[in-house]
């Protein structure tokens, strides 16, 4: 059975889809039906309302969850009430979401739920910490990238990315745009010390100086008009906390003395710059690293697009395998 | 006058509060919403209560306290629940589980108080026959669902479901209204708790309350106060914790005041720069605290309970209600001479007054504010750089620099005169010589 058992070596899981309906709820129900829940506690949750049974934006079908029993999950009030699973309650937090309360809960038989978790970082972050305090094994967070949540799921020590057809319906394109996600998400840790001086800080831009000393340059964020980097000759690395832009990188690769300083964001989804920025700074002798990372276990794909378009399933899972030499399934076919 | 209302005042309440580590958010609503305490016996009581945790806290192993504190973590506040049960609502899972939880935290909570001989201080009431009613099984655990022990035909209809997961949706259906019946049947059963549960959930916000205040007590060197009999207060060793905090970090020490006031009005003179303005909002400060039950910073203090607390300070501006800066002032002090016909036993801390207008209807209005609030059954304190004919009132005056160095401390003195070390401190601060200079020169030839 492909990669479930790299699932078990690691103590967390997210499952992030590109796009919406690229696969990322076949991939997780997938998962939890194969997942040995007699032998491990693993819990799942979602980040942020990604439960309704219509999707609100698309107004295609969104299927509940089918737990096995035995399952640890976390899901909001309202959609706690609308289960359909024999479950009992383990804890209420007071960590709110517009539906409610997040509320945790264990299957006692098989059944189905919506699942809406935690729609904070800190709340997501707090809730794995919870259920490794409960005993538990595993922890699966169903997350979005293209949804507009702040808990990413950089948090989590794994990660299985959907993407399909739904990202684009040209093959060489979606295989291009997927493998430069692959890239970001497999950019390496900064060094240890550097990590240190650098996680506490949530905003602004800070750079360490040769000795070890923090500075914080005063344009708040990436996106700033006004940055300048008079006095950072002894630059070792900089940190932008939020979001790293395309025009920040080009000011840093057209600076003398600082093309080839390393550049630290939190993680790969603070990164929006285009893959032909990021190529120009690397090739400048510039590297890019960041404070957390997940391991990239597999990716899923989805030839069919919302729309009906249908790509050839082989065809993209070997270019796809091929670009980003990393194993490539498409899960509807394999099951 | 609850504590939410007075939160803001510019004693910096809210600083004492901020470093309150209160462990549950029910507790720091429940302290919000305390009322002032204004009788004797009342505030003693409550400090009855605090001893016993200063105690715990002086004496106990830190990892016992933890063991206390991190329990209290897990207090939620579930008053909405508590409400559905008093009115014969139907409670659903999460509501049980929510009783439920509290239930367990209160047994706990009461256990390890008695192991501190703490369980005389607070009274948790009992919640094992609630417990009772929502564990059948007996497993002792915080988690909660409707048992298959309920009922025999929901038991039933479970292994049929797992047998069947094909029938599991209409299965979970018949479940769904056999559930219903028994979480009807709970919710009556428990109706007659709710008076107990709502007791038991009070008493561990104040548990989690008063834990909090002792620790304070134990960081910030704080004491236990003296209720006055003879309608004098007096401190010995005060200081403004937050002014104190401050002064650290950049490596100076907080000098700590003496002082005694009673019915008589205390007129405080001295220097600028000599910290009388501290001295009113410590004591502010002090007099809230003590009439909610907080350690006092001081070595040791001995308090006047107060019917009511009036601190006006003259710096703040009312823009937004279109006022100036004496006119808010005004405002201020004349709700203090309304209160003074009226009630009994205020406390008005009044700084500079009339400061911001020209010297010779400042004066004036001092003066008089004296004369009219000496008739009122009061304390009045107030600070000014005018010269006062203090008629009845006691002078204290700021000690002023000494050989360079800033003494803070409180003399008693014969008259209101204000000192006149303002160019003395302004050359100090090493102000523009031209511009100081000139001045001087402009004091000597009045003087002549």
């Amino acid at each position: 059975m492909p990669f479930i058992n790299d699932i078990l070596k690691y103590g967390s899981l997210s499952i992030v889809g590109l796009e919406k309906n690229t696969g990322k709820t076949e991939c997780l129900k997938y998962v939890l039906g194969r997942l040995p829940v007699d032998s491990r506690r693993i819990a799942v949750t979602s980040i942020g309302i990604d439960g309704e049974t219509v999707d609100q934006v698309t107004r295609t079908q969104k299927p509940e969850i089918t737990l096995p029993e035995g399952m640890y999950f976390a899901t909001s009030e309202a959609h706690y009430k609308l289960r359909r699973v024999v479950s009992e309650l383990i804890d209420v937090s007071d960590e709110r979401t517009s539906l409610g309360r997040v509320v945790t809960a264990r299957a006692l038989t098989t059944g189905k739920v919506l699942l809406s978790g935690p729609s904070s970082a800190a709340g997501l972050v707090r809730w794995m910490s919870q259920m490794k305090q409960m005993g538990i094994d595993l922890t699966i967070v169903d997350g979005a990238l293209s949804r507009l949540s702040s808990a990413s799921p950089a948090v989590s020590q794994s990660m299985i990315l959907a993407t399909g057809a739904a990202f684009s319906i040209n093959v060489n394109t979606l295989v291009q745009k997927t493998a430069f996600v692959v890239q970001l998400i497999d950019l390496p840790l900064a060094a240890d010390d550097t990590r240190r001086c650098f996680d506490n800080l949530d905003k602004g831009i800070w750079w360490l100086d040769d000795e070890g000393a923090l500075h914080e340059l005063s344009a708040g964020t990436s996106l700033s008009q006004d940055i300048h980097f008079e006095g950072m000759e002894h630059c070792r690395a900089l940190f932008v906390t939020g979001a790293l832009v395309d025009g920040f990188v080009e000011k840093l690769r057209s600076r003398k003395g600082l093309k080839d300083v390393e550049l630290v964001v939190r993680d790969f989804t603070r990164i929006f710059v285009t893959p032909q920025t990021l190529k120009m700074f690397l090739r400048g002798g510039g590297r890019l690293t960041v404070l957390q990372k997940s391991k990239l276990i597999a990716v899923t794909v989805n030839p069919t697009s919302p729309s009906g378009y249908v790509l050839d399933s082989d065809t993209l899972c070997h270019k796809l395998s091929e670009a980003i030499e990393l194993p490539v399934y498409d899960l509807l076919k394999a099951s | 006058m609850q504590l939410k209302n007075v939160i803001d005042s510019p004693c910096a309440l809210r600083f004492m509060l901020d470093k309150l580590e209160l462990q549950s958010g029910l507790a720091r609503r429940c302290l919000l919403d305390m009322e002032m305490l204004t009788d004797a016996e009342s505030i003693a009581a409550c400090y009855d209560v605090l001893r016993h945790f200063a105690r715990f806290v002086a004496d106990t192993d830190h990892v016992h306290i933890s063991t206390l504190l991190f329990k209290l973590q897990t207090l939620k506040d579930i008053g909405t629940t508590i409400r559905n049960l008093e009115h014969h609502a139907t409670l659903d899972d999460i509501e049980l589980f929510e009783v439920k939880h509290l239930a367990i935290l209160a047994v706990d909570v009461k256990k390890l108080l008695r192991q501190h001989g703490l369980d005389q201080a607070v009274e948790v009431p009992d919640l094992d026959e609630v417990i009772t009613i929502l564990d059948p099984d007996g497993l002792k655990m915080a988690s909660f669902y409707i048992y298959d022990s309920y009922c025999q035909q929901l038991k039933d209809l479970r292994t049929k479901m797992r047998q069947h997961p094909e029938l599991s949706d209409q299965l979970l259906l018949e479940a769904g209204e056999i559930e219903l019946e028994v979480r009807t049947d709970l919710s009556k059963q428990l109706h007659h708790f709710a008076p107990t549960i709502k007791r038991a959930l009070l008493a561990l916000a104040r548990i989690d309350i008063e834990l909090a205040k002792a620790l304070q007590i134990k960081q910030m060197g704080l004491c236990f106060p003296v209720i006055s009999q003879d309608g004098v207060s007096s401190f010995e060793g005060l200081f403004h914790p937050q002014v104190k905090e401050a002064l650290e970090t950049v490596g100076r020490t907080f000098q700590p005041v003496d002082i005694s006031f009673g019915l008589k009005p205390t007129l405080i003179t001295g220097a600028n720069m000599g910290g009388k303005t501290v001295v009113l909002k410590t004591l502010t400060l002090c007099q809230y605290l003590f009439q909610f039950g907080f350690g006092i910073p001081a070595a040791s203090a001995t308090i006047d309970v107060k019917s009511h607390i009036f601190f006006c300070i003259g710096d703040e501006q009312s823009v937004e209600k279109g006022l100036s800066s004496f006119a808010a002032e005004m405002k201020n002090i004349d709700a203090v001479i309304k209160a003074s016909r009226n009630e009994r036993n205020l406390l008005a801390l009044i700084d500079e007054p009339a400061r911001t207008t020209n010297p010779t209807e400042g004066t004036a209005l001092v003066t008089a504010l004296l004369k009219v609030l000496a008739q009122a059954d009061m304390s009045l304190i107030l600070t000014t750089h005018y010269d006062i004919e203090p008629g009845d009132a006691r002078c204290l005056r700021v000690k002023g620099f000494d050989n360079g160095v800033m003494n803070y401390a409180l003399v008693e003195v014969l008259d209101g005169e204000a000192p006149h070390e303002a160019l003395n401190i302004a050359q100090l601060l090493n102000i523009d010589p031209q511009w100081i200079t000139l001045a001087r020169d402009i004091v000597n030839t009045a003087a002549k």
